[in-house]
């Protein structure tokens, strides 16, 4: 499989008042052409800080970036706004979470679709841009499109809004999708229609995507990989089916307990994780989950736990006795 | 049979401009009782609550506390209900001062119902902290220091100080990361065994409904179109909602996740402003025949305990 994103050692440090927040901690991953990688971890956790950091989103005056990102042969940590602007869209498309503040309430929603389609395509004509909105809006499941394509945002639903959000990132034809907690915003039943849809798009388009979410859940309904984050970095990361059969890092394991199943009696009682994330503004020691882990050893509050077995941070699989 | 705590007779609340938020909702809720409520966005659960405790004023219909009205009361005469049916909200971060500390928040609903002062206040005050498992050191600390499950404990901690025996609970996990939710989950539960509570637990999660509720009624639209016990009513709905809406429900297992078809029902949800004259899902059920869209379904028994609000024959 060709890989279309490799990510080294990517590091992302806000100055927030007289502090220094690292909200991500040496992120290293690679990304292969047509597949679905799930990055799940709570709040704080640096998933979205990520993710934004790999098409350059974050103001420059408040962050420091290091590491590479390799798209293709271009580097682009070290790429100017300009060459930024040649790939945002064009080659990576972005959905967020909320589609209500990431679309622009004084425009129809055809003009939004056709604007971005034209930014990267320049001699279509607006008359082809315009039918191509149509089907784009058709294509992500608009019954009338043709009644649609001048409406405003804030008459349609927060399902429809989100639809819109996917025609609009999905018409350069990306072949990277980041996808930011797409669902999170939305009920369930929509959540289920939407997730079936991207993955429709996906196949139709050979699309790569990353996704973001907090939600296991979706990680097991769309993902082929997951990498898990925890304090700014991965803790863990696998097959989507072999970390969810078999968890290696406590703090994987703590966290698929924690979260109740429809097969759950009352009586058996769920386990929460005690305690809570690390503060990311102070120095910290040794493994991140440290301070919350029910195995934690000395070596853990001491040492940073590297890889071991190609997938797991954790000194319990060191392989000599600690 | 245990007396019902709550009964709520006949709610309808509408708002300004005709949006009919909640319809005709019945329901009871008992000693020490979860009753679990389920809709998406917009189906009018907050409400319910909000109505329910005279936050909002109910358009008709009654809500009896052991059997006394609470809508006929004057502000003083309700004012010892108030002390019984307490609330705890979603956003731990937008219900708490900024400007005062955890002591200072958690003294206040003392001071409102003059139930201590002084040194017995802060005994008062402590006995709150240790019941929700928070330091006592927390007293003089300010809301932003405290984490968002820290925060939503000092939540239950102020809902908890007049010793109420109802308490609404309004998203209360919404806000919280997964870890932390199972920590205020499993403090809910103990709680409610402690001090015998009961509650209405609003929530969007279906499955954490299920685990906590002995009780789910469904909203739709701002009716009740199904309401039962919760292993029964997951196990087998009966109305064709909650049949889509329990479908829908992602599972955190990849095998079984991806063999899960979802009943997708067709349409958008119709506006509160002008709702469907029959039964409210006629626009998008998938089994709708032609009194549907004439006659408002009532509530029959189709199953032990559980009700339906649907034409189609039960079985």
């Amino acid at each position: 499989m060709k890989k279309i994103l490799e990510v080294k050692d990517l590091k992302v440090t806000f100055n927030k008042w007289h502090q220094k927040i690292e909200a991500v901690r040496g992120l290293s991953f690679d990304l292969y052409e047509g597949e679905t990688l799930g990055i799940v971890g709570e709040s704080g956790s640096g998933k979205s800080s990520a993710i934004k950091a790999l098409v350059k989103l974050h103001p420059e005056s408040i962050t420091q970036m290091s590491g590479q990102v390799y798209y293709g042969k271009s580097e682009l940590i070290g790429s100017t706004d300009k060459e930024m602007q040649k790939i945002r869209g064009r080659e990576i498309g972005m959905i967020f979470q909320d589609p209500m503040t990431s679309l622009n309430p004084t425009t129809p929603i055809g003009a939004q679709i056709i604007e971005g389609y034209r930014r990267h395509f320049p001699h279509i004509s607006s008359k082809e841009a315009r039918a191509y909105a149509i089907q784009m809006l058709h294509r992500v499941g608009f019954s009338q499109p043709e009644e649609w394509i001048s409406a405003y945002p804030h008459t349609l639903s927060g399902g429809m809004r989100q639809r819109v959000m996917i025609a609009l990132a999905l018409a350069p034809k990306p072949k990277l999708l980041l996808a930011d907690e797409p669902t999170t915003a939305l009920d369930v039943t929509l959540q289920a229609q939407i997730l079936i849809l991207l993955k429709e798009i996906q196949q139709d388009m050979h699309t790569t995507i990353l996704l973001i979410t907090h939600d296991l859940s979706v990680v097991a309904a769309t993902c082929d990989r997951v990498l898990v984050m925890y304090g700014g970095k991965i803790v863990e990361s696998g097959p989507v089916h072999e970390l969810f059969a078999s968890p290696r890092h406590p703090y994987t394991q703590r966290l698929l307990q924690s979260i109740p199943r429809l097969s759950q009696t009352k009586e058996e009682p769920i386990i929460p994780i005690e305690g809570s994330p690390p503060d990311l503004s102070l120095p910290l020691k040794g493994c991140a989950f440290c301070d919350r882990c029910p195995s934690a050893m000395q070596i853990c509050a001491r040492e940073e736990p590297p890889l071991f077995e190609e997938k797991v941070h954790c000194w319990l699989y060191s392989p000599r006795r600690l | 049979m245990k007396k019902p705590l709550i009964q709520v007779q006949h709610l309808y609340k509408t708002f300004n401009q005709g949006v009919q938020a909640v319809s005709d909702l019945s329901f009871d809720i008992y000693p020490g009782e979860t009753l679990g409520l389920v809709g998406e966005s917009g189906c009018g659960k907050s409400t319910t609550g909000r109505t329910l405790l005279r936050l909002e004023k109910a358009t008709s219909g009654q809500v009896l506390f052991e059997g006394s009205s609470i809508f006929s009361l004057n502000e003083k005469e309700f004012q010892p209900f108030r002390k019984k049916m307490q609330i705890i909200f979603q956003d731990p971060y937008a219900s708490l001062n900024p400007r005062m500390t955890i002591g200072e928040i958690l003294s206040e609903p003392f001071t409102i119902h003059q139930l201590a002062r002084g040194d017995q206040k802060k005994r008062g005050v402590k006995q709150l902290l240790d019941l929700v498992g928070l330091p006592l050191a927390y007293v003089d600390r300010f809301p932003h220091e405290l984490s968002g499950g820290q925060r939503q404990r000092v939540g239950i901690a102020r809902a908890l100080a007049v010793s109420p025996q109802f308490i609404v609970c309004d998203e209360p996990l919404s806000a919280l990361d997964v870890s932390i939710q199972a920590q205020i989950v499993n403090l809910l539960k103990q709680l409610q065994i402690e001090l015998n509570l009961s509650y209405l637990f609003i929530a969007h999660d279906l499955a954490m409904v299920k685990y906590l509720s002995h009780r789910v009624a469904v909203m739709y639209l701002g009716h009740i179109v199904e309401i039962g016990t919760s292993d029964l009513l997951y196990k087998n709905p009966k109305h064709p909602y909650t049949q889509a809406l329990l479908s829908a429900i992602p599972l955190p297992d990849p095998v079984t996740e991806r063999s899960r078809k979802p009943i997708i029902l067709k349409g958008e949800l119709p506006s509160a402003l002008n709702p469907p004259k029959g039964c409210p899902l006629v626009t998008r059920c998938p089994f709708s025949m032609p009194i549907c869209a004439q006659v408002k379904p009532t509530m029959k028994e189709v199953a032990p305990a559980q009700f339906a609000a649907c034409h189609l024959e039960p079985g």
